[in-house]
This record gives C-alpha cells, sequence and structure tokens, in this order.
C-alpha cells in the first residue's frame, strides 16, 4: 500500500544518498588527480547537476519539453542578483533600479530565498497559460510557450538597463568575494537529489507520471493532470531557481546571455543523454557531458597527439577547431533522437535496483480479501443525442443500472455503444440529455470529475500506462481512488492494490511493465486498475473482444470477482453474447442509436429486431 | 488616426513576413505533426550565402535568387538526414530533433565560418520613403507586402489547384487515407518541407536585407516569430497562421510606438504576456481546427 | 487474383489476425463477416499495406506484395474503401475524387470525374460542396466513388453500409452488383451478413483473428449456427 516506507521513502532516500556520494566523490577525485585548475569545471558541474534535476522534476514526470526553465533560472538569477549585492555596489551600476532596489541588501541566502520565491510566483502565472493551452492543444503549444517565456525574458534582461544593468554591463558582484566554500552547493545538491527522486515516488508525482503515460485513461481514473502539472512544475522551478542563484553566486556576474540558448542546450541535453526519465539518469548524463564537453573544448583548444598522430593539424584539423564543445552538444542532443530517444538509462533508477536485489522474488500472495457490499446508487441516462457532422451516432439513448446490477450494452459495429460510454464517462459532451448518478448531475462534466462521482471505464483498445509496472498501473489509480471517496464522503476502504493484483490473477507479473504483457493479461489489468479507482460503477469496454471462447468465459468470473471486491456495479459492453448472457442480469441492445430491446439476456437474444440488427436481413413481419 | 494607419502599414510590412514563416511552419506541422524548431536555418544559410556573395562583390540581385535555393535545399536536406527518421515519433522526440537540427547547423557555422558577426550592405532603397497624404510608407515594406501578396495567393493556388497542393492537403487531414488513394508520402513530405523552405527564402531575403547581417544563431529570431505566429493562428490552420503572422506584426509594430519610452524595448516581452492571455482565455488559437480524439 | 496465406498481425501484444488464409479469383465477389473485433478491418488493413503484418504473405495478381505501401498497391490496381468512409471533409466532393485520381494521368482524370458525377449523381450535384457537409449516404457513395476513380481490378470497401439508412443500404448493394457486372474484383467486409451473403459468390466467417469457417454465400447463409458464429457459441453448447 501506498506510501510504502520502505519502497517510496527509505529506498529513495539511500539511493540518492549512494548517487550523491559517488558523484561528489568522483567530482572531487577528479579535481584531486587533475589539480586545481579542475575546481571551477567540478564546482560548476555540481551547479549544473542542481539545475538539471530541477528541470527533469517537470520534464520527466509529466513528459512535457520545456524550453523556458532557463528563462526561470534568468528570472530568479537577476533577482538573487538584485537583493544580494551590496547598496554601495549597486548604486554604481544600477542608481535607478525601480522599486528602491538599488536600497535593499538582505545578505546572499536571504536573496537566495527572495529569488525562490519570486520565480516561483511568476511560474504560478505561467504555469496556468500552460495548463490551459497543453489541455486544448496538446504538449506541442505549452513546449513553445516555455520557448517564448526564455525569449522574453532574455530580451527584458537586454532592454531594461535600469534593472540589469543591459546586455554588456550586466551585475557583477563581490559579497566578500565570490561563492568561497563549495559546501552550500553540495548540501543544495543533496537537498536536490533528495527532492527529485522523492517527488517521483509522491502521490503527486505517481499521478503526474501516470498522465504522462496516458492522459486520457489518467483523467478516467480521476486524475486531473493540470493540478500534478502545476506541482511539478513549481516545485521543478523552485529547484531551478536554487542552482540559477548559485550559478550567479559563482560567477559573481550575471549578463543576459548566462541563462540562454547554450545553457538550455547544455541542460537539455544533459538530462535526455542520462534519460529524462530518471533522477539516477539526469546525474549520469551530467557527468558525461560534462567530460565529453571538457574534452571537446581541450581537443579543440590545444590539440591532442593520439598514437603519435597529432589531431591539431592536417588531416584532422578540421574537427579539432575552436567551438567543437557546441556541435558536440548539438549532435548530441540530435543523435540521442534519432537512435536512443530514451536516453542512455531511460528511466531505470539505482534504488529500484538496490530494493530489488534485497527483496527478491514477489513473495507469497495475500489471502482471498472479503468483497464489500456495494452502496446503493442509481444511474440515469435519459435521451441522450449526439451527432458528428452530419452523422447521428446516438438518438435519444438511455439506459439505467443499480450497484447491485450487471447491465450489458450490445449491438452491431456502429450502433453507438462506445459513443454512449464516452458520453457516460464525459469524454464526448452530448447534444442534449442528461447524465445522473444518485442525486448528482454528472452531463458535460470532464472524465476526472466523473471518475471522482464514481463511474470508471475501461477502453477498448487499451490504455495502459505501458512503460510502468502492472503494480504502478494499479496503485497509480488506487491514488486517485482516495480523493473521489473523500469526494463522496465514502467511508469504504480503498481496495488493497495487492489484492487487487491477485484478484486479476497477475500476481506473478506485478513488477513486469505493462506493455511487456500479453493481451489477455492486458485486459486484466485493465480491469484491476479500474477497479482500483474505487467506482461505484465499472464500465467496461468490450473486455472480452479478441480473446479465444475460454478466455471470454474465464472473463465472467474475472469481472464478477473484481465487482464484489470493490463493491460496484457493472455495465459492460460487449459483442459477445455468450459473455453478455453469462454475466448480465439485463441487457439493452442498441442499433443506429437508439436502443431497439432491453430485458434479460434469454429476451433479448430471441428479440427478432436485434437478430435483424447483428445480421441484417428482412424486416421481421 | 494617421498614427493607427501609420502602425497598421508598418504592421502589414512585418507581419507579412511574419506570415510568409508561419505559413511555412503550418504546412510541416500538418504533414508531419513536427514543430519544426529549425525552420530559421534556411535564413541562416541564406544570410551566410548573402555574406558570401558580397564578398564576391555581386548584387542582391544574385544574392536573392541564391537564398532562395539554398533554403529550399537547406529545408530538403534537414528532411532527409533527420526528420525522416523520426516520422510517427512522439512530440518529445519531434520537437528535440528539430531542436538540435537548430544546434547543429548553427554550431557548423560557429565551427567552420566564425562565431562573429558578418555584416553584407543593405540595398540602398532599403531606408526610402515614400509619402502618401500624411503618411510615410517604406519603399520597403511596399515591396515586402507585394512580394507576400502575390506569395501568398500563388500558395493558394498551389494549395488549391494543383495535384500536388490537393495531395498536401489531404494528407495534412488524414496521412494514411491519402496514401490509400495513392499519395506518395515521401512526396508529399518532402514537398512539403520544398514549399516551407521557399516560404522562407522568400522571407529570408527581406529578413536579411533589413538586417544587413549574419551570425551563426541568426535563425532564432525568424524561427521563434513564425511558430509564435503559426501558434497565435491556431495550430494546424494554414489560414491562422498567416492571419497570426499579420496579427504578430501588428501587434508589435503598435505596442513599440505606444508604449512609453522607457519599456519600449520591451516590446517582445508585453507580446509575450498578449499571448499568454491568449491561450488562457482561447487556447486553441485563432483559428481552432477541429480534432477528434478516439477512444 | 488475390492471395493471402498465413497472415498474421500483431499491435502490441495483441494478436489481431492469426494465419489468415484467403483467396479472391477474378471478377468475384468476396464477403468477410464476423463480430467487431475479430480481425476484418486489420485484414484489409494488412492487405492494403496500412498495417505491417508479422508473418504471411500477401501475392496480387501473382506478385508477392508484402509489406508493400499503400501508395504502390493503389498503382498496381487495388483500391480500398476504409472504415468510417475517411473523406476528407475540409475538401470538396470534386476534390474528393479528384485525389481519388492521383495516380491517373491529368487528361484522363478529368474524363473519370465526369463518369463519376454521372453514376452518382447525387455527388454531381454537390460538385464544390465541402465533404463534410454531406448526409451519411452521400459521404460513402463518395468514398467509393473516389475508390473508383482509379479503376482498380480488385475493390476491398470496409462496412460500406454502417450507419446507414435501409434504402441507402439497398443502394450499397446494387452497386456491389454493379461493379461485379463490369468485372471488378470485391472483397467486402460488411455487417449486414445476410444482405453480403446473398450477393458473395464465397464468404469467410473471421472470429477472435481467425478464420473459423467458409464457403459459399447459399451454404453459409444457410447454417443456423451463423449468428452463433457472430455472438459466440450459445449457453448450451450445441455449436462447434
Amino acid at each position: 500500500m501506498f506510501p510504502d516506507r520502505r519502497r517510496d521513502v527509505a529506498l529513495p532516500l539511500l539511493g540518492a544518498a549512494v548517487l550523491w556520494v559517488v558523484f561528489v566523490g568522483g567530482g572531487l577525485l577528479y579535481e584531486m588527480v587533475a589539480g586545481g585548475a579542475a575546481e571551477r569545471l567540478v564546482t560548476v558541474m555540481f551547479i549544473d547537476a542542481i539545475v538539471v534535476l530541477g528541470i527533469g522534476i517537470y520534464v520527466g514526470n509529466t513528459g512535457i519539453l520545456s524550453f523556458g526553465h532557463i528563462g526561470f533560472g534568468s528570472i530568479a538569477g537577476y533577482t538573487f542578483a538584485l537583493f544580494a549585492i551590496a547598496p554601495t555596489e549597486k548604486l554604481k551600476r544600477i542608481p535607478d533600479a525601480p522599486f528602491g532596489l538599488a536600497e535593499v541588501s538582505v545578505g546572499p541566502w536571504g536573496a537566495v530565498v527572495i529569488a525562490v520565491l519570486v520565480t516561483v510566483a511568476v511560474a504560478a502565472v505561467i504555469g496556468v497559460g500552460l495548463a490551459r493551452s497543453g489541455a486544448e492543444s496538446g504538449a506541442v503549444a505549452a513546449t513553445v510557450i516555455t520557448l517564448a517565456l526564455l525569449f522574453v525574458t532574455h530580451e527584458v534582461a537586454r532592454n531594461w538597463p535600469d534593472l540589469t544593468g543591459g546586455e554588456r554591463a550586466g551585475l557583477f558582484f563581490t559579497i566578500g568575494g565570490a561563492l568561497d566554500s563549495r559546501i552550500p552547493v553540495v548540501v543544495c545538491l543533496a537537498g536536490a537529489v533528495v527532492v527529485a527522486r522523492l517527488f517521483a515516488t509522491s502521490r503527486s508525482g505517481r499521478l503526474a507520471i501516470v498522465a504522462r503515460e496516458d492522459n486520457l485513461a489518467a483523467r478516467a481514473m480521476g486524475v486531473n493532470p493540470l493540478v500534478q502539472q502545476m506541482i511539478a512544475l513549481l516545485l521543478s522551478v523552485a529547484v531551478v531557481s536554487i542552482g540559477a542563484s548559485l550559478r550567479v553566486y559563482e560567477d559573481g556576474s550575471i549578463l543576459p546571455g548566462n541563462f540562454f540558448f547554450s545553457y538550455t542546450l547544455l541542460t537539455l541535453v544533459m538530462l535526455i543523454v542520462g534519460g529524462r526519465n530518471s533522477v539516477t539518469g539526469a546525474i549520469v548524463g551530467v557527468a558525461v557531458i560534462t567530460a565529453a564537453r571538457e574534452l571537446a573544448r581541450r581537443l579543440g583548444q590545444d590539440g591532442f597527439e593520439v598514437f603519435g598522430v597529432g589531431l591539431d593539424g592536417p588531416p584532422l584539423d578540421w574537427v579539432f577547431r575552436e567551438n567543437l564543445q557546441t556541435v558536440v552538444l548539438g549532435v548530441a542532443m540530435l543523435g540521442f533522437m534519432l537512435w536512443r530517444p530514451g536516453g542512455l538509462l531511460d528511466d531505470w533508477e539505482l534504488d529500484r535496483w538496490l530494493g530489488r536485489t534485497r527483496a527478491g522474488d514477489a513473495g507469497d500472495p495475500p489471502d482471498d480479501p472479503a468483497p464489500q457490499s456495494p452502496r446503493d446508487r442509481v444511474l440515469v441516462v435519459r435521451d441522450v443525442e449526439v451527432a458528428f457532422g452530419g452523422f447521428r451516432a446516438l438518438d435519444r439513448a438511455g439506459i439505467e443500472a443499480t450497484t447491485s446490477e450487471v447491465v450489458g450494452i450490445i449491438g452491431p459495429n456502429g450502433a453507438g455503444k462506445t459513443t454512449l460510454l464516452n458520453v457516460v464517462t464525459g469524454v464526448v459532451a452530448p447534444d442534449s440529455g442528461t447524465v445522473i448518478l444518485g442525486d448528482l448531475d454528472l452531463t458535460g462534466r470532464p472524465p476526472h470529475h466523473v471518475a471522482r462521482a464514481g463511474l470508471v471505464r475501461t477502453f477498448q483498445n487499451l490504455r495502459l500506462f505501458s512503460a510502468l509496472t502492472v503494480r504502478e498501473n494499479v496503485e497509480g489509480a488506487a491514488l486517485a481512488a482516495r480523493a473521489g471517496l473523500r469526494d463522496r464522503n465514502d467511508d469504504r476502504a480503498v481496495p488493497g492494490v495487492d489484492d487487487l493484483i491477485v484478484a486479476a490473477g497477475l500476481w506473478e507479473h506485478a513488477d513486469r511493465r505493462a506493455r511487456e504483457l500479453d493481451y489477455g493479461n492486458s485486459r486484466r489489468l485493465e480491469l484491476a486498475r479500474a477497479a482500483a479507482a474505487a467506482p461505484d460503477f465499472l464500465f467496461l469496454d468490450e473486455p472480452t473482444s479478441g480473446m479465444n471462447d475460454a478466455e471470454s468465459l474465464a472473463m465472467v468470473q474475472q469481472v464478477r470477482r473484481m465487482a464484489a471486491l470493490v463493491g460496484a456495479g457493472v455495465v459492460v459492453i460487449d459483442h459477445d453474447l455468450n459473455f453478455i448472457t453469462s454475466i448480465c442480469d439485463r441487457v439493452y441492445c442498441l442499433d443506429q442509436g437508439r436502443v431497439i430491446a432491453q430485458g434479460t439476456p434469454a429476451e433479448v437474444k430471441a428479440n427478432p429486431l436485434v437478430q435483424r440488427a447483428y445480421l441484417g436481413g428482412a424486416e421481421p413481419s | 488616426m494617421t498614427e493607427l494607419t501609420q502602425n497598421l502599414i508598418d504592421g502589414l510590412g512585418r507581419g507579412s513576413i511574419y506570415a510568409l514563416l508561419a505559413l511555412g511552419v503550418a504546412i510541416v506541422f500538418g504533414v508531419m505533426h513536427l514543430l519544426n524548431f529549425a525552420h530559421g536555418e534556411m535564413i541562416t544559410v541564406g544570410g551566410y550565402l548573402t555574406y558570401w556573395t558580397a564578398l564576391q562583390g555581386w548584387s542582391w540581385w544574385v544574392a536573392a535568387p541564391l537564398v532562395l535555393v539554398g533554403a529550399v535545399v537547406t529545408s530538403l536536406v534537414i528532411e532527409r538526414v533527420a526528420f525522416s527518421r523520426v516520422r510517427g515519433s512522439s512530440d518529445f522526440t519531434l520537437l528535440l530533433t528539430s531542436f538540435g537540427v537548430h544546434f547543429v547547423v548553427s554550431a557548423m557555422f560557429l565551427l567552420y565560418v566564425s562565431a562573429s558577426v558578418k555584416t553584407f550592405d543593405r540595398p540602398g532603397w532599403v531606408a526610402d520613403t515614400y509619402a502618401v497624404g500624411p503618411l510615410r510608407v517604406e519603399v520597403f515594406d511596399t515591396v515586402v507586402i507585394t512580394t507576400a501578396v502575390v506569395t501568398l495567393l500563388g500558395t493558394s493556388l498551389l494549395l488549391n489547384r494543383t495535384m500536388f497542393g490537393l495531395s498536401l492537403r489531404a494528407a495534412a487531414a488524414d496521412f494514411d487515407t491519402a496514401r490509400l488513394m495513392g499519395v506518395r508520402s515521401d512526396t508529399v513530405i518532402r514537398g512539403a518541407f520544398a514549399l516551407s523552405g521557399l516560404l522562407a527564402g522568400i522571407a529570408g531575403i527581406f529578413w536579411l536585407m533589413r538586417a544587413g547581417s549574419t551570425v551563426p544563431s541568426a535563425g532564432i529570431d525568424p524561427m521563434l516569430k513564425g511558430v509564435l505566429a503559426a501558434l497565435i493562428g491556431g495550430l494546424g490552420s494554414l489560414r491562422g497562421a498567416v492571419a497570426g503572422g499579420f496579427v504578430l506584426g501588428i501587434a508589435e509594430v503598435v505596442l513599440r510606438s505606444r508604449l512609453p519610452d522607457g519599456i519600449a524595448g520591451l516590446t517582445e516581452g508585453v507580446v509575450f504576456v498578449l499571448i499568454a492571455l491568449l491561450f488562457i482565455f482561447r487556447p486553441q488559437g485563432l483559428v481552432s481546427v477541429a480534432r477528434a480524439e478516439r477512444v | 487474383m488475390l492471395e493471402v496465406a498465413g497472415l498474421t498481425a500483431r499491435y502490441g501484444a495483441i494478436a489481431a489476425l492469426r494465419d489468415a488464409e484467403l483467396r479472391v479469383g477474378s471478377g468475384e465477389v468476396i464477403g468477410l463477416i464476423g463480430p467487431n473485433g475479430a480481425g476484418k478491418t486489420t485484414l484489409l488493413n494488412c492487405i492494403a499495406g496500412l498495417v505491417s503484418p508479422a508473418g504471411g504473405t500477401v501475392s496480387f495478381d501473382g506478385e508477392e506484395v508484402t509489406g508493400w505501401a499503400p501508395e504502390r498497391l493503389v498503382r498496381s490496381g487495388l483500391a480500398l474503401v476504409p472504415e468510417h468512409r475517411r473523406i476528407f471533409v475540409d475538401l470538396t466532393v470534386a476534390e474528393n475524387l479528384r485525389i481519388g485520381g492521383v495516380t491517373v494521368p491529368g487528361p484522363q482524370r478529368a474524363q473519370r470525374l465526369a463518369e463519376m458525377g454521372e453514376r452518382f449523381e447525387v455527388l454531381a450535384d454537390k460538385w464544390d460542396t465541402p465533404a463534410g457537409y454531406l448526409s451519411g449516404g452521400e459521404a460513402q457513395q463518395l468514398a467509393i466513388a473516389r475508390a473508383l476513380v482509379s479503376r482498380p481490378r480488385l475493390l476491398m470497401m470496409d462496412e460500406p453500409s454502417l450507419g446507414l439508412a435501409p434504402v441507402l443500404v439497398d443502394l450499397v448493394f446494387d452497386l456491389i452488383d454493379e461493379l461485379r457486372a463490369e468485372g471488378t474484383s470485391l472483397l467486402v467486409v460488411e455487417q449486414n451478413a445476410s444482405r453480403l451473403l446473398a450477393v458473395a459468390d464465397r464468404a469467410y466467417v473471421l472470429r477472435s483473428g481467425e478464420i473459423v469457417a467458409t464457403g459459399t454465400g447459399e451454404q453459409l447463409a444457410a447454417r443456423a449456427d451463423l449468428f452463433d458464429a457472430y455472438v459466440g457459441p450459445s449457453v448450451d453448447g450445441e455449436s462447434p
């Protein structure tokens, strides 16, 4: 159950500690070998790592590409500089600074706090725009907005010299010397690793990841991705702000160009080369790219001799030239996108690996849990009409169901079954008609709202969170269920994740990724995941599609058991009349958007209208 | 009133260039669902070609066609080398691929030409103006607007009247079905890149005439304008992209002339805030494209 | 004319089609029926080149065409009218037809379009209307006309009567008869099984990705258990 103290807290902390020790230790070791000249390189690498971890909190967990985090960094960097620089310095450089900023002095650590607060406030406003456009036009629109942000902060920094010192002068300062101790940097780095890793295992992080894997499926479980994305954004911007402040502190200056394209490229390359979905990957990426860039810089500058061949002269001098490191970064980005978009580690995580070697196999499954009795609720769907273009998909269709029965919906291809389900679960807004659950009017409400009200669905064409394990799939839904039960004042216990996995017959596959499952198991996982969202009604869209007869019959037991476990009524769409007959108490038959028959399975099956709807043929006399 | 008319004329000049860039972005987005962050590289290449012709002592009459050819070739080469390998990949991969292309191209110029600004002479008439009543109209704006209108009409004819244009629109609407009809995917995608390159080349000539210089990262600005304009207009809509270009151009000019002196330099910042507001209140852009989510 | 052997297709973990064997002779009308999710559309998409098969072969006119791109297959005379029609709603009727004739040389194309205008009179009336404004029946006629512009020797149709009123369904089946008379081979997926079996020379029944029955239209139509083959064996288990 979540949170599992060992898996979600202790091991990530241990993993973060190991990562931090290896990374910082490695840097210091290199410095000892390479001498004092490497000191700055190593410090900068640590700071870069903080920034990259910060970006990863957003980009990795939400899957939305952001070019704007360095823009946020710019805001933080300038805020930091404006508050940290002594008034005497500021009067020399920016005597006309607005808001009386020239006289303010709060010391470097106070300035970091202010920088974080200011930047997070800006991010909150921009986050609203990101969320709205992202929800409407997809992640691409959100990405463009982040890119525009980067440019705007750069423009403002260049063109507001009273505040920023302008393009050439910039802000230079000494606060009793530049950052003269490395301890604050490594402490902040430790914090960044811990925050990044713990966020990914937190409730909010998991829901963000679930929405990253499949936005619509997440919403249908009751997750509102916009909320989780906002939380990820604010946290990530806070971490980036700390890194940016440290960078300004270390440099002892800030110019508009410091937080612009080249730094964006550098940090993004570090993130994707290691693997953007992994904290370990971010650290590995920072190390690899720092090393590669340093090597390229030296090769470009001094030339090298390898096995007696001088790389500085012909025939290779056309490669080893100044600015080689920029080419290396560009090629690294392009190359990884073309051939290994997941990066070196993809989503491999150190602590999960540590946990797995210790835990061994899955252990014994828990005993059969007791079924729960459903709360009495009634779903009434009435007179629903939907037209797509000129095509009338639903023509005053309606169904009723209670939590104590299993209701089937059958009908030929194109009859409007899935459209009806889409209307009920908020995916499609009806032109007219109502969807009422108990005393709640759910007509036209968004999918996550409908799910929280107690209607949870599966998808005909399987929408699992394919990169996540079976357990993570079910857990994601269970996490979303809590909010729904609270909304409904339902004091039922959230169904146990382990129990559901056992009931679905997936215990031995619990730690496999959903995309590795075969078809039958994938279907069963969809069912378990929907049940984990603690619905009052389970809506199943073609749960036996593509199954053979034996599997279909097994599914009857599966559905019954799962529904009993969480105390939910079932509404099931299927073409397989045998399955429907075996499982349903009542059946509706749809044809051309209308309900043409209803009754017990036997009645419906014997209805000539139904036979005709399926097979065509003459009007029954 | 006069000032507003003056702003409108100036804004149309600027907007014409943005519209051509945005249309190119939208055409490629249509067939590949790729928002091309390397769209400005055609202009970077054109800039260095112009610089080279200037070194030879040749005039703009030589440079301009060269910029056009360079832009089309660059667009096609980028498609072949990079984008043809990521067809159908996730948005994330497509976006970062185009971003990577931008960096590789600009890094090449950085490495093999120079990091410093390369200048060339602007044509003599760029700064000339003539009077129409109380208004001062730039010769340059007149040429730009005329060329843009002719180009947009030509593009519209191409898209509506030719088999290629029809294939392009069909493929943008439903790629698989277009293939079922016999539309060759390679032809249509490469054609889209060539057309997008051509439009960027035309915009690029004027962009470079006005700029009079180039740097390795010169493509960023035109790219950003094109992408933002396409987004303002509503991604996927060609008409929207053109409208978005004009809206962006006029908004910039009006703001620049109306903002108080102290913050006139912040025009871009204000424009961004306005765009952000547009997205908050009308997230689908000016022209919305119906998109059904299949479940 | 068309020979499908051992065809298998997967979507991720899902085996949508297993070992399908199917043959369409020259001038034949072949039906393909079965419940939702049985793999009928997948089979047509595999043949048309939209889905790459995981195994097996497709031969057309004695030439192996497995894995060919759809645009190449159209040029060799094989066309598919896709499920849900998939007409280009923003393009006019005439433009939709011109796209259908993208493989036809220019001068001939105009003539073929004129032929379609004569054959489908409702379309001729709405030549310059955006296809999105057509009714369901008109849209279906457009989808078929669009595929006919290239004069395919084998025409595949996926659910041509889906969502149509009965009188329009008649129209679709009349058209199938006409095309057969003109010598076009047809492979038709149809939910209206009785109607299809009445016109088909032979038919295949697909269930859970496998072909479970085959025979002439009359043979299959006469089988009492056809309804069961559709909706699953009945509870008392009398069917195979």
